[in-house]
């Protein structure tokens, strides 16, 4: 029989206690008064045999029960009589993991993670495969272990080391999880593949920064045998901080706002920020005070109105690789929308009136209403318009001219001020039947609303949902003929469509069956109408939400004005053309990104992640939570490990056998049956004692 | 004059129908066990050791000068012309004073009840017999000195003084002889029958002189020694601590061992005791616990009886005065 646990054996001197209590107990409880003891003389104690023998049942069992809790603590097993496979050390499976990210950059940190890679390549013995990867946001293999193998044993060193040397860190983020995960995977398929390796290992040479991405470890299963070892590389600098850009569209009154970060061993929490374009410093410089660990925002300082981009400039740590980021003033996206009514714009009794009132200039959006002066005009303004509202009736030329422009793929909107619409909502819709009725009553309300459609989805929600307080005083009746392509987006009280959407070739119209005119109804003045028309204009495409900041390694995709042609992208002295719709992907360094079609461009920033500038190291504990299995940094000797493995196969079988249940059972048993011997015994003393 | 109960029967067969101790202790009420246990000796009569001229005539005697005229037969004179004096049995009431232990050791008792309890009991006995005979009990309780005094009296309530004497609890310690019957002899200036209960756990020299001198002062004097079971038997079997319930001492003993040795040397003791006893004339009687009290009673009666007839013969023959 084996032990477990065998230091917890000792628990059984504990048997000590039992008897010396036993003995002080009855020294201290036998007393018997007797009348005179003038007729007897002291005898010196002297231990019978016979109280000896009383005793020692009671006692034995004491002990038993002692020894059993003892033995049962210190978990025994029974040996298997075969002997655990004894690991080799000749056909070991290690993938060197490196890590480029680009907190690799700090001084030193890569040369010391480049000197312990190639300590490996050394010290691999021939039988060993060792396989590089290198990983920042992806993982990248860089030798793998065919390739490792198939070189001669006395140059594979040499080999990988150049193979190595061709590497430096870039400026990607690091997604750690990911790495880890597919080195586990990769080692499994070599074992899947047939071969049966003695020991597998990842070995995992970084910076082990906090701001290291480990999703993806949560709930990964790893494979049974894969050990990480951590090799982790320092920076001789503490202090660091590192800044970002979030949003560039949000900028106000010339000064983006900035989030700053500073790493949790930084030494200084004060660090100066100041714009630089054409290296040349411009505008004002700020302190900021960011305390070590912490994410703080700030508004930074004005950047001059003539700079279309720049580089804000972080100063005060001992790390500069990320103390630069960059900006691009973002292009506010011009849109036109072709309103095709007569009315002049300040006639608060039309719709136009309100119309433009709904969609105020923003930095990052110019909106503009443009009606039709002459019909030869017409097709000109469709031409350059993103989205059309339809208040009156067309006349023919207008409507095919509209028709081929909704067909395009475009959208509109007719609203349905009049019964004597009909006509232009039939041939647009291509619908001749179509028949507009006035209808009667005091005023219609909404009852029926599609929550589902994108243009009412954001009303959803039962806070927003309320559109029974809008009154519709006039609104016109229709049906839609069973063969048309519509859909019903919301209905009146009396069933009759309020709003509706119909497919025209590539484009889509929407009918609005009533105005939002005074005299029509109440929805002009509603807190619905300004929402609901920029959903409008959103879900006909009109306009984009572009973003101008982008982080290493993101794609940018292509601008949305650039058409059908292609898209030229330069950046960092390079050129690339890529045909419209395609997203950029090689934004591989921080930088402008300059992307020129049909001859205008639109400028976008790349920066490093903000979390790469989080350079403290996390502890290897945050790994072990999420199941990576970690072995410690000292390389165990061949006996350590055949005992480690020994120990754990122990560990196994005795998880198995569960000998200590049936010992704590039998401990129980025991007691019990002490407690019935030791309450006989104390019931015969006390008859004693009354008898004495 | 009642007749005296059949003292004479054979003691064994009455004891079957005697009450069990321990039944008996079960008693609470002192006044109420000594009842149970007189019953039975209800007609039970004594003969005063005094002879007088008083209520009973004897016999006659012929007058020698010298003698009171006062017991001069005038009657008998007047008939025969011959003085004759008149000779009465004088039935003053028996003196008894009770000598009751109520040392330490006495409180010992293996039988459900403590050896003080039984001898609680038996002067309580005794003392309800003798005044139901019309005599006159006192009660002298002592541990090393004398603790209550009650004068022999036959009056209404003395009784119940006597039977709450008895109800105190034992408050003594060590048995001492010499002093409590050094002072009993000083308290009992009249002649008369004195009662010594005790378990004469003490050294005998002291007792062989005390009860020598209260003999000699003419008392009659009988002796009951109550000892435990435990006491005569000494049926310890483990090895322990005995505690000395006077003095408190703890010792270690084995009393297997010593058991041997223990018997032997109470029986010298007791010996010694009887040996003195015989010497002085003191009527001796070994009661242990568990014995019923009525046999106490039988002996206090037989031996009473005997004792009234030796007094009578003694009168019989002694010299005129």
């Amino acid at each position: 029989m084996n032990f477990l646990v065998p230091w917890f054996l000792l628990g059984a001197a504990a048997i000590a206690g039992p008897v010396l209590f036993h003995l002080i107990r009855r020294a201290a409880r036998e007393r018997i008064p007797f009348s005179s003891i003038m007729f007897l003389r002291p005898t010196p104690p002297k231990m019978t045999r016979r109280r000896k023998l009383e005793h020692f049942w009671l006692l034995l069992l004491r002990c038993l029960c002692l020894l059993l809790l003892a033995f049962a603590f210190a978990r025994p097993f029974f040996a298997s009589k075969t002997p655990p496979p004894v690991a080799t050390t000749s056909d070991h499976q290690t993938i060197l993991l490196v890590d480029t990210s680009a907190s690799m950059k700090r001084a030193g940190v890569w040369e010391n993670a480049v000197s312990l890679a190639e300590n490996y390549f050394a010290n691999a013995a021939p039988g060993d495969q060792i396989a590089l990867m290198t990983f920042d946001r992806q993982p990248r293999a860089v030798v793998n272990f065919s390739e490792w193998s198939s070189w001669p044993v006395n140059e594979r060193a040499a080999l990988a080391r150049e193979r190595l040397a061709a590497i430096s860190p870039g400026w990607m983020g690091t997604r750690l999880g990911l790495a880890l995960t597919s080195a586990a995977e990769q080692l499994l398929a070599e074992s899947d593949n047939g071969k049966t390796p003695g020991r597998r290992e990842i070995v995992f040479i970084s910076d082990m920064q906090e701001g290291a991405k480990l999703d993806g470890l949560q709930g990964y299963e790893w494979p049974r045998g894969v050990r990480v070892k951590l090799e982790p590389v320092k920076s001789k600098r503490a202090t660091n901080a590192g800044l970002e850009i979030p949003n560039a569209a949000a900028i106000s009154d010339g000064a983006p706002r900035i989030r700053v970060a500073s790493a949790r061993d930084s030494q200084t929490e004060k660090f100066r920020v100041n714009w630089i374009s054409e290296n040349r410093n411009v505008g004002d410089s700020m302190e900021i005070y960011v305390p070590p660990g912490q994410v703080r925002t700030f508004t930074a300082p004005k950047i001059p109105a003539s700079l279309t981009q720049a580089q804000l400039q972080l100063s005060g740590d001992s790390e500069t690789f990320d103390n630069i980021a960059w900006f691009a003033r973002p292009e506010a996206s011009r849109v036109t929308i072709a309103y095709l009514g007569s009315e002049p714009a300040d006639d608060p009794s039309g719709l136009r009136f309100y119309l433009q009132r709904v969609f105020p200039d923003t930095p990052g959006r110019q909106v503009r209403l443009v009606s039709p002066t002459n019909t030869s005009d017409f097709s000109g303004l469709l031409k350059k318009s993103a989205f059309a509202v339809i208040p009156k009736n067309l006349s023919a030329e207008e409507i095919a001219a509209v028709r081929d422009w909704l067909a395009q793929g475009k959208s509109a909107l007719i609203v349905l001020t009049s019964a004597a619409m009909s006509q232009t909502l039939g041939r647009l819709a291509g619908l001749p039947d179509i028949q507009l009725t006035e209808a009667d009553g005091n005023y219609a309300l909404l009852g029926n609303i599609d929550f589902t459609h994108p243009l009412f989805a954001p009303f959803a929600d039962p806070r927003f949902s309320d559109f029974t307080a809008i009154h519709f005083w006039k609104h016109r009746r229709w049906e839609i003929p069973a063969a048309a392509n519509a859909k019903v987006l919301a209905k009146f009280d009396d069933d009759s469509p309020a709003l509706a959407e119909l497919k025209i070739g590539k484009g889509r119209l929407l009918a609005l069956a009533s105005g939002w005119n005074p005299a029509d109804s109440q929805l002009a003045v509603s807190s619905k109408f300004p929402p609901l028309m920029q959903t409008v204009l959103d879900w006909s495409g009109a306009t984009s939400t572009a973003r101008f900041q982008f982080s290493t390694g993101d794609s940018i995709p292509s601008p949305a004005l650039a058409g059908n042609g292609s898209v030229e992208w330069r950046a960092n002295g390079k050129t690339e053309t890529l045909p419209a719709g395609a997203a950029f992907t090689k934004t591989e360094t921080p930088g402008i990104y300059v992307a020129t079609f049909g001859g205008s461009e639109q400028r976008f920033a790349v920066n490093l992640p903000l979390d790469e500038s989080r350079v403290a190291p996390f502890s290897p504990d945050d790994l072990a939570r999420l199941g990576v299995p970690l072995q410690s940094a000292p390389e165990l000797s061949a006996a350590q490990i055949r005992e480690r493995e020994t120990r754990l196969q122990n560990a196994d079988l005795e998880n198995r056998q569960k000998l200590w249940r049936w010992l704590i059972a039998a401990a129980l048993a025991i007691t019990f049956g002490e407690i019935l011997l030791s309450g006989r015994i104390s019931r015969r003393a006390e008859k004693i004692e009354v008898a004495a | 004059m009642p007749s005296p109960p059949s003292i004479t029967s054979s003691p064994g067969r009455r004891e079957e129908t005697f009450a069990d101790p321990k039944a008996l202790m079960a008693i609470r009420n002192l006044e109420l066990r000594a009842r149970v246990v007189v019953e039975g000796f209800w007609n039970g009569l004594h003969r005063s050791p005094y002879h007088g001229f008083s209520v009973e005539f004897t016999e006659y005697r012929q007058y020698s000068p010298g003698d009171d005229t006062r017991y001069l037969d005038w009657r008998l004179y007047a008939r025969s012309d011959r003085y004759y004096l008149k000779k009465f049995e004088d039935e003053t009431n028996l003196r008894c004073h009770l000598l009751l232990d109520q040392s330490r050791s006495m409180s010992y008792g293996s039988a459900g009840y403590s050896k003080a309890d039984y001898a609680r009991t038996l002067a309580a006995t005794l003392a309800w017999f003798l005044n139901s005979q019309g005599d006159a009990a006192g009660l002298i309780t002592f541990d090393e000195r004398v603790r209550d005094y009650l004068p022999a009296r036959h009056r209404h309530g003395h009784l119940r003084q006597l039977m709450l004497a008895l109800e105190q609890p034992n408050g003594g310690k060590e048995t001492a002889l010499a002093e409590p019957f050094r002072r009993a002899a000083e308290l009992i200036r009249k002649r008369g029958l004195i009662v010594l209960i005790s378990d004469l756990l003490a050294p005998v020299d002291a007792l062989e002189s005390e009860l020598g001198r209260l003999a000699a002062a003419g008392h009659e004097i009988i002796l009951f020694q109550i000892l435990d079971p435990n006491e005569i038997a000494f049926e310890f079997h483990q090895a322990t601590l005995f505690q000395d319930a006077e003095t408190e001492r703890e010792v270690y003993l084995d009393p297997e061992a010593l058991r041997p040795e223990y018997l032997r040397r109470l029986n010298e003791h007791n010996q010694q005791i009887e040996n003195a006893c015989r010497k002085l004339g003191v009527a001796f009687h070994r009661l242990v616990t568990t014995q019923p009290l009525e046999t106490a009673l039988l002996d206090f009666l037989r031996r009473r009886n005997s004792r009234s007839k030796r007094v009578w013969r003694q009168n019989q023959f002694a010299p005129s005065p």
